[in-house]
């Protein structure tokens, strides 16, 4: 099976930003969520599927929210365990080229060593982006 | 043994009474705050109040090199990850998941579960031995389904009915463990005599159940024997 998709789950302000910004750029684009109206967040450029429906059941990731065409997947529910759980679903079942999760929990990041998950820290970015502001202030 | 019990209600508690009679080393480790105050309570051991999702949760609990961490939690990916976290990050020996959806059970042991329970799982599994197949053949697996226990009703017309088993020709695959001939249960050796209306309990591996199976079922004469 070609694998040219590429599938956000969890509609949030990240999920469904992610979703725009890839659509925007010419990508088969197909987002996923347990709850339609946070499809409001989706902006009017995108172009892109939209999936109601639980991506933690088996069913529903294969036959809804078409995951053995994903090359890259993109898992920003608000739930750490879910987000985790979903990567290694697509890791060790799946076998997704490219898989990224977002986490706030760090300790997250122990659990997915040796794969090829790359995990995104809210808290890591904010620090980052916190001390780069105190430095230009200070500078 | 050094047990860990995360989340779970009643029947974190049932278990936990379980385990301490045989005096084994139980910690607990509960994120509803109320409910752990009754298991400290009432059983007389250590609640930590805590997610047991959060690795920082089971370092505090000092879980590690548990034998065994057991996740009762009514959420099937809270369980998963929970275990996940106790055999990657504090070396426990065998994770045990309980789950509520029975799609989950083969799922979570190829993720990396070693044991998975599903009380619909076993249901249908009972009913299915009990009614389908009508008391002929049931069959139980352990190990996680590395070893097939399987009990046989002897027919008259089977070719073992009636005979030794050290004259049975019994393939190396397959042994059989005891006999149920009511009301009594016989260890078997090759003395034992195989009776009709017997019931049979018999080992073998997956692959070779149903040629064991075939086997304890054959009823014309094979190669003169």
């Amino acid at each position: 099976m070609k694998k040219n998709k590429i599938v956000v789950i969890g509609s949030g302000r990240l999920g469904a930003s992610i979703a725009a910004m890839l659509s925007n750029e010419g990508n088969d684009v197909l987002i996923i969520d347990k709850d339609g109206t946070s499809f409001r967040k989706l902006s009017d450029t995108y172009s892109g599927y939209d999936v109601i429906g639980d991506a933690t059941d088996l069913s529903i990731l294969e036959n809804e929210a078409l995951i053995k065409e994903a090359k890259e997947v993109i898992i920003t529910t608000d739930s750490d365990n879910i987000n985790l759980f979903i990567a290694h679903l697509c890791f060790h079942i799946y076998d997704v080229p490219k898989i990224y999760a977002r986490f706030s929990d760090t300790d997250k990041g122990k659990l997915i060593e040796n794969t090829t998950i790359k995990a995104i820290y809210p808290f890591i970015l904010s620090l980052e982006e916190f001390m780069n502001m105190r430095g230009e202030k200070s500078s | 043994m050094k047990i860990i019990i995360a989340n779970g209600t009643h029947e974190a508690d049932f278990i936990v009474k379980k385990f301490k009679k045989e005096k084994h080393q139980i910690t607990i480790i509960n994120s509803d705050k109320n409910f752990g105050d009754y298991m400290s309570s009432s059983n007389h051991i250590p609640v930590l109040c805590g997610d047991p999702t959060k690795a920082y949760v089971l370092e505090d609990a000092d879980v590690w090199d548990a034998d065994v961490f057991i996740a009762l939690s009514i959420n099937d990916i809270d369980n998963y990850v929970a275990c996940i976290t106790a055999k990657k990050l504090f070396n426990i020996k065998r994770v045990v998941s309980v789950v509520r959806n029975p799609k989950r059970v083969d799922l979570f042991k190829t993720l990396g579960i070693d044991s998975v329970i599903c009380s619909t799982y076993l249901l249908g599994e009972s009913i299915k031995n009990e009614s389908i197949l009508e008391d002929f053949i049931k069959t139980i697996s352990i190990e996680n389904e590395k070893i097939v226990i399987t009990e046989i009703l002897i027919d008259k017309e089977y070719l073992l009915s009636n005979k030794l088993i050290k004259n049975a020709e019994i393939p190396s695959y397959l042994n059989i463990s005891c006999i149920y001939r009511e009301p009594d249960v016989i260890i078997a050796n090759g003395d034992t005599l195989i009776l009709p209306d017997d019931k049979l309990v018999i080992a073998t591996t997956p692959d070779n159940h149903q040629n064991a199976v075939d086997f304890i079922q054959r009823k014309e004469l094979n190669n003169g024997a």
